[in-house]
């Protein structure tokens, strides 16, 4: 789905080379073959129930990972994602709880997320501490105040227009069957799913269309050459920290949402999803490499073997071994690519 | 006529080093001025200066006659100051027509890259530097080292450059990449481009500049006319910071 969407805007300026092609054909191929294997072990996993299970379920990922890939393409990395998605949610569940209108709430809660953000831009440029270390502050800080806000307690009992966002359909069809009771014909698409298409095609754009975009490629490439081009790096960097902390935000939202309940104890490790995600996809972490669209095959490639290992019942535990040799494969077969 | 630019007592310290101390210097139009120095003597920290990579610790610039404020590269590139880098200052995964627009890239009605425009453009300069060079698309890391140092060069001429300043721009290059770097700065001379040459190579210096500037400890021990020094005069200078003894100008003038 989005894949498609990103590779559109894959040419020009970005010297696209053959070996990043192959990547996400291959990142691709692999999984049209996961798909293929679960399909083959149990038929109920292609239904279009289950799709769209998927869809919503990679969707929190999904977001988190454009945000970092954004970050991980400056030569940065933004281990506070899943703290920051905690804070948002809960700011925006508090406020709903206080009164506040719920769009305005969840403008409020992706604000949170975008401050966040813009601490952990200043914190890199001007503080010049590393962006693993000022994260990773960041992860505790906003982790410690999202249990300090809340107790440690869930805040429950948002009302119905809260879980708009998260449970919501979009083309919803439900028909009135001769007995009186109504089935659902098509479960529709879920907001989530098309939030994730929409923020997908925005950042594919921004990165392969405006000029802050190619910054934040030449950032990554060479920071040094960068700043002597005139490129306001500093500038540069914090924008990917605040679209990052923003987008943690929206997800924080939507996983909220979904639920109906405020977590404060929500998106532990989801940064690590993120960063798999991304790097899966074919970021570099050394910087000046990514794309939107790998990153998005690379949350899918997440989503789906979770979903199917779930379908044919192997245990949690199990996944994340199994998703651990993933991560370390996709960026081995990398390697072995551009050292030929 | 007010020179191009007046660089007046300019200072550098790092810590209690000084790595600038109290140098002058001036550029014409259409002159090229060499400037040289073993590593450390700061020619290089100069040269940076006035393309605003590094802040001076005292000291002010003049340009076209007028006080300039260059606390940036943006601003440096503002009043026509380009620079090519001996590092070259390229980003290695974006392709040559990305490098050459980096930071002043061409946008179209709506502030998007225009991707279009820049490529013709990109292709144009680069013909008129190598009318081989082909590879627009891709990275640059994978072009040739004259084809990168090509690219260095483009960016720097492209826009409305009045001050170039050069540093060891033949260092990785070929004979041929070297003579096609000789003959541009001959036309550029001939545009009234004002050019610093910072070079170890006493050939291209003598080749090429009009006049010789020479550091030695953050000092400047030397400014004078290529037509009245010999090389052996210039290495004294580098390496004694003086000129032999019994030194008579081997024409009469002196240009400072």
């Amino acid at each position: 789905m989005s894949a498609a969407a990103g590779s559109a805007y894959a040419t020009g300026g970005m010297g696209q080379s053959n070996a990043e092609t192959l990547h996400k054909l291959s990142a691709l191929a692999t999984l049209g073959i996961l798909i293929g294997i679960f399909a083959f072990g149990n038929a109920a996993f292609l239904s279009v129930n289950n799709g769209l299970t998927v869809l919503l379920q990679t969707s929190v990922i999904g977001l988190l990972g454009i945000g970092m890939t954004m970050v991980i393409i400056t030569g940065g990395i933004d281990l506070s994602v899943g703290a920051v998605l905690a804070l948002s949610g809960t700011a925006t569940g508090l406020m709903v709880k206080a009164g506040v209108p719920v769009p305005l709430a969840m403008a409020g809660g992706v604000g949170v997320g975008a401050l966040c953000g813009l601490i952990n831009g200043l914190v890199v440029t001007k503080l010049r501490i590393t962006p693993f270390v000022a994260t990773l502050g960041m992860m505790m800080i906003a982790r410690g105040t999202a249990l300090q806000l809340t107790g440690a307690a869930p805040v429950s009992r948002l009302g119905e227009a809260f879980g708009r966002l998260g449970n919501g359909a979009l083309f919803r069809i439900v028909e009135q069957q001769p007995n009186g009771l109504s089935k659902v014909a098509f479960p529709g698409i879920p907001y989530p799913a098309i939030l994730l298409l929409v923020v997908a095609l925005m950042a594919a754009f921004l990165l392969k269309r405006r000029p802050l975009g190619r910054h934040i490629y030449a950032t990554g490439s060479n920071e040094e050459a960068a700043r002597l081009s005139g490129v306001n790096v500093n500038r540069t960097k914090i924008a990917a920290y605040v679209m990052s902390g923003a987008l943690a935000g929206l997800a924080g939202n939507v996983l909220m949402s979904r639920l109906v309940t405020a977590q404060p104890n929500e998106g532990v490790m989801y940064e690590l999803d993120a960063i798999a995600a991304a790097v899966i996809g074919g970021a570099s972490l050394m910087g000046g490499v990514g794309t939107i669209s790998g990153t998005m095959i690379g949350a899918f490639i997440i989503g789906v073997l979770r979903n199917g290992l779930n379908m044919a019942g192997v245990s949690a535990f199990i996944q994340q071994i199994i998703i651990g040799f993933v991560v370390i494969a996709a960026v081995f077969v990398d390697q072995l690519r551009s050292r030929r | 006529m007010s020179p191009l630019v007046e660089m007046i007592d300019i200072e550098k310290h790092f810590g209690g080093i000084k790595a600038v101390d109290r140098v002058s210097l001036d550029l014409r139009e259409g002159e090229v001025v060499g400037v040289l120095g073993h590593n450390g003597a700061g020619k290089s920290c100069l040269m940076r200066i006035l393309s605003g990579a590094m802040a001076p610790s005292a000291g002010t610039i003049r340009v076209g006659g007028a006080e300039a404020n260059i606390d940036s590269p943006h601003a440096a590139r503002g009043l026509g100051i380009e620079t090519i880098y001996q590092t070259l200052a390229l980003a290695d995964h974006l392709d040559a027509p990305a490098n050459l627009f980096l930071g002043r890239e061409l946008r179209t009605r709506w502030g998007n890259l225009d991707e279009r425009r820049m490529l013709e453009e990109a292709r144009k300069v680069l013909a008129r530097l190598n009318p081989n060079f082909r590879n627009l698309g891709d990275p640059v890391s994978r072009l040739s080292g004259g084809q990168r140092q090509v690219i260095a060069i483009a960016r720097a001429i492209y826009f409305d450059v009045k001050i170039l300043i050069m540093d060891e721009p033949t260092a990785a290059l070929g004979p041929a990449e070297t003579a096609m770097v000789s003959e541009l700065i001959r036309q550029l001379k001939q545009e009234g481009i004002g050019i610093f040459l910072v070079s170890h190579d006493m050939h291209d210096v003598f080749e090429l500049c009009d006049r010789v500037v020479v550091m030695n400890r953050g000092r400047k021990v030397g400014s004078h006319s290529v037509s009245e020094v010999s090389k052996d005069d210039v290495l004294s200078l580098i390496i004694k910071g003086e000129l032999p003894g019994g030194w008579v100008p081997r024409e009469a003038e002196r240009v400072q």
